[in-house]
């Protein structure tokens, strides 16, 4: 007897690459998906866009002798540049602690990498960075970089983001910021039924620079020196033009 | 009007840019200075990476400060010698400064050596100039007769070796306290994105001894170079320059230095003194409230890992 169709769902991107040029304020990304399954059963979709990774330095401000200082800064290495997770209903509504946590859906459990033990190490030319196991303030530390991450719009969890259009037709929204990181973005499409992920897609989304923006960008990343020195005429330059200018008025 | 800064990463409204720079530069072309201890604490309110704030902003200042150069040579008030006796010290000051400045954002502390300087150079700065000026009008007001200017007795820097003559400054003195100026300014340049004027006109008048009137000029000049440096130093080890953004700033702030070099004129000189003083001072204490102030948020996200 032959196994009945396993559920499973699709989804497209409207755009798979974003550019960003001068006028960028930030991009919507929407997403159109559908859910097959002959059962019918209730479904529930998760979206995860992740951005590339990068590593990140935080540093606590203590108080020392009435002043407040930054601590030595803590690197994690590898945490999403941006992050976005969309979804029908709250995710703890949707799954329990485990299926969400293997996923990273929903930013408490995202995948942070955190530094494993302390070591010194020379980065970059400069001796003695500490990267150190943070023990019990760990959670501090996490919860640090979800909360700043959130406050600069760059890590947001929609629970209402995704809705069905129609039966089994789903559309998700996810707002990108204009401080967005440029790279490969991946976008998580997962199928939920009876609080399991029975279905899941991948999908790409690119954001680059583009005209003049990435012209420049590339010029000061790859030819620095001689970005540094057009940078420099074209600010002696225009202080020229202006003292011309104005002995003519 | 917003526009995308390829460098700072961030989307900022064009006219609001324009507007500043014109108003810094106006303030830059009446004070004679370069306008950065007012510029980037601005620049790194509205949300631009503090490292990519100080780095176009010695862009920006170079720009302002060549048009006011420019208006001020034309009166004759510029010791160029004397300038670039300061630039060779900047020059200096500006290769040390970068690399101090990529060592401190590394070790996590620029924002504590950024908070540091402004609140120690300009508080004190600005104290000491406010205290001078105030009495100098005072003093007028009463009707007494302006302090003498105590005698040239020579100074123990003015022992040094290597004398040389400038005629423009009347002043026949050793090159290294110069030099030593240069290197101190060119630091601060490259830490604190400005050009080093409200140390370096204070220095030249009581400590060099400069006739007050080729002072501003002088300053400028040293500023322009000292600054082009440091714009150049900084893109090309910490590729924190972004031309748009210092572009925007200057276009305004061009205009504005001149509007201000023409109307500093109309001022005398102890009041543009004690304005300028009240301006640095409040500066330097709004940067250096955040070292007592118990922060809101008690984390810190640092801008990128040195490449």
């Amino acid at each position: 007897m032959e196994a009945p169709p396993a559920p499973a769902v699709s989804a497209a991107l409207t755009d798979t690459e974003i550019r960003v040029s001068s006028g960028f304020r930030g991009a919507r990304i929407v997403l159109y998906g559908a859910v097959f399954d002959p059962k019918d059963r209730p479904s529930d979709i998760v979206v995860i866009v992740r951005g590339p990774d990068t590593p990140l330095r935080i540093a606590r401000k203590t108080q020392v002798a009435g002043l407040w200082l930054n601590s030595r800064p803590v690197v994690f290495r590898g945490a999403p540049g941006f992050y976005r997770v969309a979804s029908t209903r709250p995710l703890q509504d949707i799954a329990g602690f485990a299926p969400l946590r293997h996923l990273g859906a929903g930013l408490e459990h995202l995948a942070i990498a955190a530094p494993l033990e302390q070591r010194v190490e020379t980065t970059y030319g400069v001796r003695d960075v500490v990267v150190s196991r943070l023990g019990a303030d760990y959670l501090d530390w996490r919860r640090a970089v979800l909360r700043l991450k959130e406050k600069a719009g760059l890590y947001a969890a929609d629970p209402q983001g995704v809705r069905f259009v129609d039966k089994g037709l789903f559309r998700a929204q996810l707002d990108l910021p204009a401080e967005a990181p440029i790279g490969r973005y991946t976008a998580r499409i997962v199928l939920f039924q009876d609080g399991k992920p029975v279905s899941i897609r991948d999908r790409e989304l690119i954001v680059e620079k583009a005209g003049a923006e990435r012209a420049l960008y590339l010029f000061a990343k790859d030819r620095p020196w001689t970005y540094g020195l057009v940078s420099v005429i074209v600010a002696l330059g225009a202080g020229w033009a202006a003292s011309v200018a104005f002995r003519r008025s | 009007m917003h526009f995308y800064l390829p460098i700072a990463e961030v989307s900022v409204n064009a006219l609001l840019l324009v507007a500043l720079g014109g108003l810094v530069g106006f303030i830059s072309g009446l004070f004679g200075i370069g306008g950065g201890f007012l510029m980037t604490p601005v620049l790194v309110f509205m949300g631009i990476p503090p490292v990519v704030a100080v780095a176009s902003e010695a862009n920006h200042v170079a720009a302002s400060s060549v048009s006011s150069v420019i208006a001020y040579s034309k009166k004759r008030v510029v010791d160029f010698k004397m300038g670039a006796v300061l630039a060779s010290g900047g020059a200096i000051g500006s290769f040390v400064g970068v690399e101090v400045f990529r060592w401190l954002r590394l070790i996590g502390q620029a924002d504590l050596a950024v908070s540091v300087s402004y609140l120690l150079f300009l508080g004190v700065i600005g104290g000491l100039m406010l205290i001078e000026s105030v009495g100098a009008i005072l003093r007028r007001r009463s009707g007494q007769p302006p302090k003498p200017r105590r005698d040239r007795r020579p100074l123990l820097l003015y022992a040094l070796p290597f004398k040389v003559r400038f005629p423009r400054s009347r002043l026949y003195i050793s090159v290294i306290p110069p030099i030593l100026l240069g290197v101190f300014v060119g630091i601060l340049s490259a830490v604190m994105g400005v050009g080093g004027g409200f140390i370096l006109v204070p220095a030249m008048i009581y400590l060099l001894r400069m006739p007050a009137p080729v002072v501003v000029g002088t300053s400028l000049f040293q500023i322009v170079i000292t600054t082009s440096l440091t714009s150049v130093l900084q893109a090309g080890r910490n590729q924190t320059v972004d031309i748009v953004l210092a572009t925007l700033l200057l276009i305004g702030g061009v205009i504005g230095a001149q509007l201000g070099a023409r109307a500093s004129g109309r001022f005398r000189a102890e009041e543009l003194r004690a304005l300028l003083a009240l301006l640095v001072l409040a500066v330097g204490l709004r940067m250096g409230a955040d070292l007592f102030l118990r922060p809101e948020e008690a984390f810190v996200l640092m801008t990128g890992t040195a490449r």
